[in-house]
């Protein structure tokens, strides 16, 4: 990863306010192709709602966002383009409950890219490979454990070949055996190069796959830098605080 | 049970009165369908006079007893627009209205059921609010809608039976003209009313049986 590349996300002094509560302050943050971010700090700090205003899934009221030099802008038709090349993989899964593990990875790439049956399922069956699942493709998202629902999410996300990748809490609402699968998973993705933006609590996969952490607090960015500094070495005392209590607990 | 010769003698009349029962009201079922889906939308849109014209059309329909809305369709539509309606057309109109009303609502609560997490996953997946719509929402929305339309249909099929009243001639008509000719009168409203029980015991049983067959494993 060199940092002089072409960054491939530019958040720029991002505020978003739900009502009169500000839950981002002026949020800035660069993500280059190739790297792995990790965002920590406590529950409702904002982590979750700077990853959603990153594909509009949130309109902003001050700042902006630029995806490959493109403006991301919530409710305009041009979101639509920006999505296609971002995955995004959410802590309930969300996958879709009528159609099967395949028909899940499969839905978007035919419907939104107008790819072929043909060529989407090829696809398709190699991600569930990847995703060590492929003899539970056929199976309904209810009869899936926590952790395989997660790792066809992956691969539904995966399916649209998208050049960034946010994930949002993806294994807290996991049980404790299936959560080493998917930050399996994940740390696969991370070995071949893919850019993701990772919100989570397991300190210890964002000590060994995160390029940088990202800490938040009240709506900003404290600290951010190598897992070595901030987890180990943080300069500011909010930070020292949270990773400590954690680390104890 | 021995009935009355004479009234058994007249078979032919009350299936073609029960054919026309379940033609109306499917054909009301089906408009209403429709028609209810649209009006469930607006309930939901962002624009607010289409929320407020779906919310009265709703509680209007919902709330005015058939038998107004057959008269009204009837006598007054035909009034006010100076047309000439026929009983059946007056009576799907009328049957339709109804119907709408109670589909919309059905329809309304089938949308709601399906949770936002749905919605952000086919959203963040790109596809446009149309798409997510028919791919993710109405399959899983329809599964929820079909026990209480099966109520709906029911409930149409039952309304029908005062379309009588406008001189449309279905199953309640059918019974009450031969008991005119035939002077008998509690033979042809215990069969009449075996009818409807069978019909809507079939009908109930049928929808048992869909909702079995869509069930989705959570």
């Amino acid at each position: 990863m060199s940092t002089d590349a072409e960054p491939i996300l530019r958040i720029e002094g991002v505020v978003k306010k739900f009502g009169p509560r500000t839950v981002l302050n002026q949020v800035d943050l660069t993500v280059q192709p190739g790297e792995v971010v990790v965002l920590v700090g406590p529950s409702g700090t904002g982590k979750s709602t700077l990853l959603r205003c990153v594909n509009g899934l949130e309109e902003i009221q001050g700042g902006r966002v630029l995806f490959e030099n493109r403006p991301v802008v919530a409710n305009s038709k041009s979101v639509i383009d920006v999505r296609k090349h971002i995955g995004m993989i959410f802590q309930s899964f969300n996958l879709y409950p009528h159609l099967t593990a395949l028909g899940n990875v499969m839905l978007a790439p035919m419907k939104v890219l107008g790819e072929s049956k043909s060529v989407v399922e090829a696809r398709a069956r190699e991600l569930f490979r990847k995703v060590r699942l492929e003899h539970r493709a056929d199976a309904y998202p209810g009869q899936l454990s926590g952790g395989e629902q997660q790792r066809v999410a992956i691969a539904r996300a995966l399916a649209m070949n998208p050049s960034l990748l946010l994930f949002d809490e993806p294994t807290s609402a996991l049980d404790p055996e299936t959560v080493g699968d998917v930050l399996d998973v994940m740390e696969d993705l991370a070995r071949e190069g893919r850019t993701m933006m990772v919100v989570t609590h397991e300190i210890g996969f964002a000590r060994h796959v995160g390029d940088r952490i990202v800490f938040m607090d009240e709506g900003r960015i404290v600290e951010m830098g190598a897992p070595e500094e901030v987890i180990d070495a943080p300069r500011e005392e909010r930070t020292r605080q949270f990773f400590s209590s954690i680390l104890r607990g | 049970m021995q009935f009355d010769d004479d009234v058994t003698h007249y078979w032919r009349f009350f299936l073609s009165g029960t054919l026309t029962t379940l033609w109306i009201s499917w054909l009301a079922l089906m408009l209403g369908g429709i028609l209810g889906t649209v009006v469930a939308h607006m309930r939901m849109s962002r624009i607010a006079a289409l929320r407020i014209f779906a919310l009265g059309y709703t509680e209007f329909f919902r709330s005015i007893p058939p038998l107004m809305l057959f008269f009204g369709s009837y006598y007054g539509i035909s009034f006010a627009l100076d047309v000439n309606l026929n009983p059946f057309t007056s009576a799907t109109l009328a049957l339709t209205f109804t119907a709408s009303s109670l589909m919309a609502e059905v329809v309304r609560s089938g949308i709601e059921s399906v949770g936002t997490g749905q919605w952000l996953a086919a959203t963040a997946s790109a596809m446009t609010r149309l798409q997510v719509f028919r791919y993710v929402v109405w399959p899983q929305a329809l599964r929820v809608c079909l026990p209480p339309a099966t109520g709906v249909y029911i409930s149409t099929l039952k309304d029908s039976s005062v379309a009588s009243v406008i001189g449309y001639i279905e199953l309640t008509r059918s019974g009450l003209l031969i008991r005119e000719t035939t002077g008998s009168s509690f033979d042809v409203f215990l069969i009449i009313a075996t009818i409807y029980f069978v019909i809507n015991y079939g009908l109930s049983l049928c929808g048992g049986a869909l909702e079995r067959r869509f069930r989705i494993v959570h």
